[in-house]
């Protein structure tokens, strides 16, 4: 190390969890970065020897911002090993909750997490700085109030369909518990075209069908002149300050990107999609798209605070025992470090864009490349591609009343399997081993574990570890630029740290 | 995040009739990193005072005592909460976890709760500590906390109104009733009729594990989200308001004896029990029977 060069611990706020950043610096640059998440939970040890569907009422917990997501990917490795496929209206309903949890989480984690830097002393002397604390002041600002308001109403439906929010277990192996009133689904149906409507006025300052138009930067450019609306709506705002403030030149990152793919389509739907799922599996790295093939899987500990295995392993076969030697042997964190075919990927709303083949997000790709800003983009904008399907799968749900709402007897047998879906945040996938009609081993992939590992037994760093180098550092008092880069992940660390299975 | 669902009032209009300053939440607070440790000390030391302190999540004392699975800054997380506690004039543990333990507390983390560590008095601040109110901690259960619970317990102490508690120092006027109570099955409970499978009309208790008769809980009363619960979704109650809750036995599952459940309703004598729900089931109406009667 140079003797200009610097090092500051960063911990977190609004990151969901407990994130400790290292970042060293030189010359007002951020040089290299080490993130530890600092919470040991050990979740999975607790359900080694429980009942085969506890899955579905321990997981949910784990998280309270994606728990809805916990309770698909459980569900969805019981029904494997069932062998059974969830009728029509049970994949409905699942997918109905799952998106009112994605809706809310992405209108909530950009303006109460990330765009709330935006009133950052740091930034008093950008001309938009009054506006935005005007916006974005914590319990007073005029989107602050907004979002908590509106973003709850949304998650009536997931209290409509399953019971509450959060941490409801209404998915259960090969459907749901049961099948909410006629009432309650035409209810669903209002409140779903209510956010619809506010979501377009407030966060996009026009129709959602404007927004999909927009097909590449340029179409943005004029998306953002063409009127006062847009340019005042959360997204117009995120793009002239965010632009103001050089987002979009900061956490690049190494644009290699995951998705698990998630929602299912229904075999009779009129929802359309490339896929069998609304959100598309599959792998890109730098330019190349691949096929995703979750055998690819495997986690490393040679950074993380575990019993060390004989090198990265498949969650089936996870080793992991968790070993507290502060900072000896170079581990850091209680993340370990999943990596796909044995490269680093990141996993998100903008993984899924690029994915997806989304015109505007390839553009950026092609052009200046991943930004904090382009992937805030990303999630900010993203409930334009669910609020439809959202609507259409409730008017089936109602057209198709008194239907089946599981299939098979709503039980498991001994075998091994997984369950993997798209969280808010990204790929999440539960790998779960049921023997003498007990849990046997549960291993759980969560998407900040994807974005926020540690570095693998090669040396390289995780996907935000690797965001961070070249991020400016104005004031190590007041890091705001890596804030940033870092909430443009969505970083969950309360489920992020690793929790293993006990071997017998 | 359960909190920002409350409705009577919402978190904004709260924070203002409370004319309360929100110091540091760990989702929502912009201080920066340098301001939240000066705040830190200045709240230790007692120089800013502290009206509330709200501890979410259980104690971390695993591995072997050390605290260590929950560093901060490369000290255990515990050592904080013990310092805010001497200082504050209401200490509130919010959600089972921070009360009793939950989840980990017969797990490797070690996990207690601020003041119980599951029904044993006693936890991190020990079985005597008071507040400087002179109030012992508050014990807001639940997995999550109803969303409701907080903001109104707030409203209370803020009015001065006095808070009364049951036995694991859960406020009555939320515990003091089983989530039992305002079920949109009851009836199907109370003539014994049954679910068996997923997706019937019927009561959960019996067989699919409902702990809805079992344990304290407003969730029938106040309900989720303003819409509903988990029972009326034909999801049985976890007991997630208990301070042994995750109960060791396997959720969605009713352990019983001669098809009566081992754990009766609180309070409730087996033999009047058995006679009762005998009596009972063959009293079932035909709109129960053939499950009729909506739910």
């Amino acid at each position: 190390m140079s003797p200009t060069r610097k090092i500051v611990d960063i911990p977190f706020n609004r990151v969901e969890g407990d994130l400790e950043v290292r970042v060293e610096h030189d010359d007002g640059a951020i040089t290299d970065a080490w993130s530890a998440g600092t919470l040991y939970r050990g979740f999975e040890n607790l359900m080694i020897g429980r009942g085969a569907l506890d899955g579905l009422v321990m997981t949910p917990r784990i998280c309270g911002i994606c728990s809805t997501t916990h309770l698909m990917a459980a569900a969805r490795a019981l029904d494997a090993i069932a062998g059974v496929t969830p009728p029509d209206n049970a994949i409905r309903l699942r997918n109905i909750a799952l998106m009112a949890e994605h809706v809310q989480s992405d209108v909530r984690q950009s303006v109460l997490m990330f765009m709330a830097d935006f009133a950052n002393p740091a930034h008093q002397r950008h001309s938009l700085f009054e506006q935005a604390q005007q916006r974005y002041t914590t319990m007073g600002g005029s989107s602050f109030i907004d979002v908590i308001r509106e973003t709850k109403k949304i998650l009536e439906v997931v209290a409509m369909i399953g019971g509450q929010w959060p941490h409801s277990s209404y998915m259960v192996p090969g459907g749901i518990a049961f099948e909410p009133s006629q009432a309650h689904l035409l209810q669903c149906l209002q409140i779903v075209r209510s956010y619809r409507q506010w979501y377009e006025r407030r966060i996009l300052g026009c129709s959602i069908e404007r927004w999909l138009a927009v097909d590449s930067r340029a179409a943005l450019d004029v998306w953002l002149d063409e009127n006062s609306t847009q340019r005042e709506s959360e997204v117009g705002f995120l793009l002239r300050f965010g632009r103001e403030l050089g987002l979009d030149a900061i956490g690049r990152g190494n644009e290699a990107f995951l998705s698990y793919g998630s929602l299912d389509l229904p075999a009779d739907t009129d929802a359309v999609a490339s896929t069998r799922q609304l959100v598309a599996a599959g792998v890109v790295r730098r330019t190349t798209a691949e096929t995703f093939d979750a055998a690819k899987i495997a986690e490393d500990v040679s950074h993380a605070w575990y019993k060390k295995a004989l090198g990265a392993l498949h969650p089936f076969n996870g080793e992991t025992q968790p070993y507290a030697t502060g900072r000896e042997g170079g581990a850091y964190s209680w993340i370990k470090a999943p990596r796909y075919d044995g490269s680093v990927v990141e996993t998100g709303p903008l993984a899924e864009a690029v994915i997806d083949r989304r015109p505007l997000f390839l553009d950026f790709l092609a052009g200046p490349g991943a930004s904090a800003l382009t992937r805030q983009l990303a999630r900010l904008t993203r409930p334009t591609t669910l609020l439809a399907a959202m609507e259409t799968w409730l008017v089936e749900c109602i057209a198709t009343h008194g239907a089946t709402i599981i299939a098979g007897d709503g039980q498991v047998p001994d075998g091994q399997g997984f369950g993997l879906t798209e969280a808010a945040r990204g790929a999440l996938g539960h790998w779960v081993s049921i023997e003498n009609g007990k849990i046997a081993r549960y291993q759980i992939i969560t998407p900040t574990a994807w974005n926020g590992s540690p570095r693998d037994e090669g040396g390289v760093r995780g996907a935000w570890e690797e965001a961070l180098v070249g991020t400016p550092i104005a004031d190590p008092d007041n890091p705001v630029e890596a804030g940033y880069v870092i909430r443009s992940f969505d970083p969950c660390l309360v489920c992020a740290v690793h929790t293993v299975k006990r071997n017998h | 995040m359960s909190l920002l669902g409350t409705e009577a009032p919402d978190v904004p209009t709260l924070m203002q009739s409370l004319d309360v300053d929100l110091l540091w939440h760990p989702s929502l607070s912009s201080l920066s990193p340098a301001k939240q440790e000066t705040l830190l000390d200045d709240l230790k030391s007692g120089a800013k005072p502290l009206d509330v302190l709200v501890v979410e999540g259980a104690v971390v004392r695993g591995p072997a005592g050390t605290g260590m699975f929950d560093a901060r800054g490369g000290q255990p997380r515990k050592d904080v909460a013990v310092a805010l506690a001497k200082q504050a004039r209401f200490v509130i543990a919010l959600g089972t976890c921070a009360s009793f333990g939950g989840f980990g507390a017969d797990g490797e983390i070690e996990a207690t709760g601020l003041q119980f560590t599951k029904s044993q008095k006693g936890g991190l601040l020990g079985a005597d500590f008071q507040a400087k109110s002179g109030l012992p901690v508050l014990n807001l259960a639940g997995c999550p906390c109803h969303h409701d619970v907080l903001g109104n317990v707030l409203l209370a102490l803020a009015a001065n109104a006095k808070v009364e508690l049951d036995e694991f120092q859960r406020p009555l006027d939320w515990y003091g009733m089983t989530v039992h109570q305002g079920c949109t099955r009851n009836e199907y409970h109370e003539y014994r009729v049954e679910e068996e499978d997923f997706g019937q009309k019927g009561c959960l208790f019996f067989h699919k594990g409902c702990h809805g008769p079992l344990v304290g809980g407003t969730c029938n009363k106040t309900l989720w989200n303003q819409r509903s619960s988990k029972t009326r979704a034909g999801v049985p109650c976890f007991g997630c308001t208990s301070p042994e809750f995750p109960a060791a036995d396997p959720f969605f599952e009713t352990r019983n004896i001669e098809g009566i459940p081992i754990a009766l309703p609180m309070g409730v004598s087996r033999a009047h029990y058995m006679v009762y729900k005998g009596m009972a089931a063959a009293a079932a109406p035909e709109r129960l029977k053939k499950r009729i009667t909506e739910v």
